[in-house]
């Protein structure tokens, strides 16, 4: 079956099936992924992976499923099971699919890898964090290509379909000297093409160089109140928190902090947050919601004002409520006017936190995790990396407190996040 | 779908090979404040073949399953090994250690399945007693879940396995207002088998959630913990944790080569005498363990691993090609989640084993400290330092239990965490639901015995 008649014929049976509404997706993908395992690049994965999902609305009851074949036999199978599951369901009014819209192309980055030329920058990679960073370890590095493509249809008549080819590279490493050993740290990017060494991607090349500086570490000596200079690496555990509170589960269950607050102050001006799914500045974005919409850029917080709960099409209904036009993340914080040494040459007492290790918070907001990677900050200048040592308080106070931006950034490929300092946290 | 004709490709196989046929099959009901939010099937399936040579190992999969697709999947893993091969030659020569294993376990319910419907109206009866009695609480999240592996295994050395390895869940999520901010807390339930092996009648779980609804409104009069270094007791579900976050994976033999702190430790005292920790393969006392593993995925029998004996590090867990690195024998620790995934080294079930106090003397045992019953989420790194989130938790005064604490976090250095270990409970409990991530998630078990030891927990 052709892939477009794959979806015509998935929708066409479950309509004969007593769907009234019906929205089917089809993804093939091959994914190209060089590995490197404690220093040494040993393994090459090639994967093919098809993924075919369905969701059904019959009676205002929903069921949905995903295979991984597209043979007639098996949709006939998936059709017949997930008629089954929607008629297992429970009626609710905010079941919906997304309303007809231009079928629309999309398309970004290559079809194919370039194999060689991803060996020859892991192993360009590898003897640069050897020869540099002698004593890092990299306990693992990933580089893969992934290449997929979409198509979307729901019997409203909306038809997408999106091919897509990106590559993305995770570096995990610690340093060792001796018996000493730092605390593992790693991050990650998207990019569309490899055209420069892989440490000079984001902030690879900086935390190589930290780590080789926290093998030995010390303990902060007293509790206090101070300033914590998040890092981008960091700043998207604590941006997560409220992105996280606006959406559907907490929205839903009425557990949201920010719930009735549209339009309100949420956080100190200084905070402009964007999520730009098909901006030229994020290049690994998306171009539809899971719900089915061409999606679109658009600003969650403006100047600390709240602009947007991220609600699907399903919590918009339910809440009777915007629905998000678009599924958050390609998240993007606007740039402040100091840079990152000036505002750590502001601070008296504080912490440089580079990684929280620390989960969700509790739902009003309280949170306390441990400071890895991170570093001790007195009379403006950056003392010591730091150990044991734990960063506490309230979500919502904390950006209430927000201190400044920097105007340096951290391109990621899939988010851009600058500096920014926090007053009034417990450091332990 | 087992596939008992895998050997058929034993002829295609250029290199040390092994080959798998594997299927996901998941199913989840979730019921937020009584609404159906969550109503999902999905299967995933499929072949892969991995082939070592000279070092290098190349990897291929492919979501059909058929003579042909099985053929592919072995050619373009044995092609992308000699891609390894002809950019470095530098682990020429290199053989992995053979081993052999033939087994089969199939936990498939003998019981007749259930419809989804039964399933829908299995939570929404849990549901209904929960808004009937408690209409106070301020949101009611339940969800259902069971995942069933599926695997086929076939390699050169002449290994050949089969499993079917089942688990059911249950969590309950509720919350209640205080003082204008939401307060939560939530249990899970379940474990090895599928859910008619589990879940019978949703009668059962009326208690549950009355002490549950106790607990959370005991937390939400909670009172916040004084920070510092504190006597505590951490409970079977945070000492699984403590066992398999901030140790177990310090002494996987792949981070111990990436750098882990416990590289040195090898035959040292790292905790207290009282400390035995065993990530066991598939029995416990004679009674099988969440995650059984017999023969892992590289085909080699799964035994247990004493890590920590008497409070010594005697050993890394393993896959071949760590064995080979250290010259140890392989552990059966290899495994891989989806048949997409190739098998990394894993724990199973990992746990302190029990000691001769009871929980009783252990709180008479503490003047001022807390009884740490419930993890919210946990993490550490190879220094073996960990941030663990508590989500239930008690006050200890004078010997005697006092009042709920609210949401914190406790910390430490687990090699010296250990060695402040003075009481170990005589019990044993497996947590319901550990899920671990390492690249790919995979299904876990932990637990263990209560432990009496000191951290550090974060106050307000």
């Amino acid at each position: 079956m052709e892939r477009n008649e794959l979806l015509h014929y998935c929708i066409d049976k479950l309509k004969r099936a007593g769907a009234e509404k019906v929205e089917c997706s089809v993804s093939f993908s091959e994914k190209k992924e060089l590995n490197i395992d404690s220093g040494e690049m040993t393994l090459l994965r090639t994967t093919f992976n098809t993924s075919l999902g369905i969701s059904v609305i019959k009676d205002q009851k929903k069921g949905s499923t995903s295979i991984n074949k597209t043979d007639k036999g098996s949709i006939d199978q998936a059709v017949e099971q997930v008629i089954e599951l929607a008629k297992a369901s429970q009626p609710d009014e905010a079941f919906d699919i997304a309303e007809k819209q231009p079928t629309k192309s999309f398309s970004k980055g290559d079809e194919t890898a370039d194999l060689d030329s991803m060996y020859n920058r892991m192993e360009e990679f590898l003897g640069y964090v050897n020869s540099t960073y002698p004593t890092v370890n990299l306990e693992q590095a990933v580089l893969d290509f992934t290449y997929s493509r979409s198509y979307f249809q729901n019997s409203n008549g909306v038809n997408f379909d999106i091919n897509k080819g990106m590559y993305g590279f995770y570096p995990g490493f610690l340093s060792k000297d001796g018996k000493d050993t730092s605390s593992m740290n790693g991050t990650f990017f998207s990019a569309l093409n490899l055209d420069k060494p892989l440490h000079k991607y984001c902030s690879i090349d900086t935390l190589l160089k930290q780590s080789t500086e926290q093998i030995r570490t010390q303990q902060v000596q007293n509790k206090f109140v101070g300033d914590v200079v998040v890092t981008p690496d960091c700043v998207s555990d604590f941006l997560g928190f409220i992105t996280t509170d606006i959406s559907d589960g907490k929205m839903i269950t009425g557990n949201s902090l920010f719930k009735d607050k549209l339009n309100e102050q949420i956080t100190h001006p200084g905070l402009t947050l964007h999520s730009h799914p098909v901006s030229e500045e994020i290049c690994d974005g998306y171009f539809v919601t899971d719900d089915g919409y061409i999606a679109e850029n658009n600003t969650i917080i403006d100047k600390g004002v709240l602009k947007t709960h991220l609600l699907s099409l399903y919590g918009s209904r339910k809440l009777g409520k915007s629905r998000a036009v678009n599924d958050g993340d390609a998240y993007l914080v606007d740039p402040g006017s100091m840079s990152r040494d000036s505002i750590i040459s502001g601070i008296d007492k504080g912490v440089l936190l580079a990684r929280f290790s620390g989960g969700s918070p509790a739902n009003n907001g309280d949170f306390s995790g441990v400071a890895k990677n991170s570093y001790y900050i007195e009379d403006g200048e950056i003392k010591y990396p730091i150990s044991e040592t734990m960063v506490s308080g309230n979500i919502r106070e904390m950006f209430e407190n927000m201190g400044e931006v920097s105007k340096d950034r951290v391109d990621f490929g899939y988010c851009i996040f600058p500096w920014i300092s926090f007053k009034g946290l417990t450091v332990s | 779908m087992k596939h008992e004709s895998l050997n058929q490709f034993k002829d295609s196989f250029t290199h040390y090979t092994e080959l798998r046929a594997q299927e996901n099959r998941n199913n989840r009901v979730t019921l937020t404040n009584g609404d159906v939010t969550g109503n999902v099937n999905a299967v995933t399936s499929g072949i892969s073949a991995r082939v070592y040579k000279d070092g290098n190992w190349g990897f291929s999969s492919n979501p059909e399953i058929s003579d042909e697709s099985i053929t592919r999947a072995v050619k373009a893993s044995t092609d992308n090994v000699q891609f390894m091969n002809k950019k470095d030659t530098s682990r020429c020569g290199i053989f992995l250690p053979e081993t052999q294993a033939n087994y089969e376990m199939d936990f498939t319910t003998p019981q007749n399945r259930q419809t989804q419907k039964h399933w829908v109206d299995y939570l929404r009866d849990i549901d209904g007693y929960i808004e009937k009695k408690y209409p106070e609480l301020l949101s009611r999240n339940i969800v259902l879940g069971g995942l069933d592996m599926e695997k086929s295994l076939f390699t050169s050395d002449g290994s050949e396995s089969y499993s079917m390895t089942p688990r059911a869940l249950l969590y309950i999520l509720l919350s209640i207002e205080k003082d204008g901010a939401p307060v939560s807390v939530m249990d899970v339930w379940g474990g090895l088998g599928q859910l008619e092996d589990k879940f019978s009648e949703p009668t059962e779980f009326y208690k549950e959630v009355d002490v549950l609804v106790e607990k959370l409104k005991k937390k939400a009069n909670g009172v916040h913990p004084e920070a510092g270094t504190k006597d505590v007791i951490l409970d079977a579900d945070l000492a699984g944790i403590l066992a398999h976050e901030a140790i177990g994976h310090t002494t996987e033999a792949d981070f111990v080569m990436g750098g882990s702190v416990a590289g040195d430790y090898l035959n040292q005292q790292v905790a207290s005498p009282l400390v035995t920790l065993i990530d066991y393969a598939n029995t416990f006392d004679g009674n099988t363990c969440p995650v059984p593993v017999y023969v892992d995925d590289e085909g080699t029998q799964s035994d247990d691993v004493v890590i920590i004996e008497n409070g010594i590090l005697k050993s890394y867990m393993h896959n071949k090609d760590s064995a080979r690195h250290f010259e140890m024998k392989p552990t059966g620790n290899a495994r891989a989640y989806e048949f997409s995934d190739e098998p990394l080294i894993r724990m199973r079930n990992t746990a302190f084993v029990p000691g001769t106090s009871s929980l009783e003397e252990m709180i008479a045992s503490i003047d001022d400290g807390y009884y740490l019953k419930r993890s919210s989420n946990g993490q550490a790194d190879s220094t073996s330092e960990f941030m663990f989130g508590i989500g239930m938790g008690y006050e200890i005064k004078n010997g005697k239990i006092g009042q709920a604490i609210k949401d914190t976090t406790i910390s430490g250095v687990a090699f010296d965490v250990l060695k402040t270990v003075d009481m170990v409970s005589s019990d044993m409990v497996w947590s319901a639901g550990g899920m671990c991530g390492k690249k790919q998630w995979i299904p876990v078990g932990m637990g263990g015995p209560a432990i009496k030891c000191k951290v550090n927990i974060g106050g307000r």
